[in-house]
């Protein structure tokens, strides 16, 4: 038995070795250009969620939004999210520029509820294309942001329209 | 006798390594799924993470981009190209020539490299890779589906020199109106 934990206790010393071995000499591919296996994209947006969902659990729920809050969110979305996440409106569009690849979320919609979208584009995500847009946005235009997107597959004609109307007056 | 014995404890010792990768698997995978893994950008990147990253990052670069050389004369038109395309597409997140670093670079994580101000290890041809095929689990995007190869070099040119361009160039680049 002695062999036995010896061989375990070295298995746990040389494969985090052989790993981070293995990343600094520059075996791993790293080009963006290429689409993440099914196991990868799975076990990686399997820790995100989860990682999320235990992070925002402390985020108070968000204020009652109206339709207002919507067009509003839905304005700052046009103008700082859409270039990644899918034109409002327009067709399904994949984009393989970034790896991982952007959630076209105007398509999929999103699993996340109103407080871990607030969360999400508050922080940002960690090692992918997702920035942190806390420093940027107040905390009103977070949750109006929040409250847009929570929705953003399932709006009605009338409220994209109005969320691409120009400013009048 | 000693053959036998060996051959048993080596046994034991591989059915303890196999073990050992089993739990080392489970365990990433629970901490992973159990939501234990930090994903916020925006917290600072510790100097041996940030190292770490960056140095596997430019030693997979160095192995995958090919030693080409640019197609392009080396004179300042070609600088001014790529400055060109610089101040139009890159400014955002790794910084403005003779500017404070850019705020929107930082939020990534890691943080977009801030070029103007500390330049670049990578070489021409580096540069030009890596901007054609971006960087995954990083903000850089692949450029390839945007811009030509041409257009593209004359970027690495660009950046590549910094921080030692020019003056003239810069100042060519920052008084014409860009887009």
């Amino acid at each position: 038995m002695k062999r036995f934990a010896l061989g375990f206790v070295v298995a746990l010393i040389v494969l985090p070795i052989v790993c981070l071995v293995y990343f600094s000499l520059g075996f791993s591919q790293i080009r963006a250009d290429a689409k993440p296996s099914a196991l990868e994209t799975a076990v990686l947006r399997a820790a995100v969620r989860a990682s999320v969902r235990r992070s925002a659990a402390g985020v108070p729920s968000p204020p009652a939004a109206n339709d207002d809050d919507i067009v509003a969110g839905g304005k700052l979305y046009v103008l700082g999210c859409q270039g990644c996440h899918g034109d409002l409106g327009g067709p399904y569009q994949e984009d393989n520029d970034l790896y991982p690849a952007p959630p076209q979320l105007t398509h999929a919609g999103t699993q996340y509820s109103e407080p871990e979208l607030y969360w999400i584009v508050k922080h940002g995500i960690r090692m992918t294309g997702m920035s942190a847009y806390g420093p940027f946005y107040s905390e009103k235009e977070l949750w109006s942001l929040a409250a847009f997107l929570r929705r953003i597959d399932k709006l009605p004609r009338e409220m994209i329209e109005k969320v691409r109307q120009k400013k009048a007056g | 006798m000693g053959l036998r014995r060996i051959r048993a404890r080596m046994k034991n010792f591989i059915a303890g390594f196999f073990a050992g990768t089993l739990a080392l698997i489970v365990g990433v995978l629970g901490y992973l799924r159990l939501g234990l893994l930090d994903v916020r950008s925006d917290a600072a990147i510790p100097d041996r993470t940030a190292r770490f990253l960056y140095s596997g990052i430019h030693a997979s670069v160095r192995r995958t981009a090919p030693k080409l050389q640019s197609p392009l004369p080396q004179n300042d038109e070609t600088l001014i190209a790529g400055g060109k395309l610089y101040l139009n597409d890159c400014v955002g997140c790794h910084g403005e020539p003779g500017k404070p670093p850019s705020d929107f670079g930082a939020t990534f994580y890691p943080p977009a490299p801030q070029f103007s101000r500390v330049g670049t290890k990578y070489s021409e041809a580096e540069v030009f890779w890596v901007a054609k095929h971006g960087i995954r689990r990083t903000g850089m995007a692949a450029q390839g589906s945007s811009y030509t190869d041409p257009k593209l070099w004359s970027l690495a040119a660009f950046i590549s020199r910094f921080p030692n361009l020019p003056p003239h160039v810069l100042e060519e680049i920052q008084q014409t109106p860009t887009k």
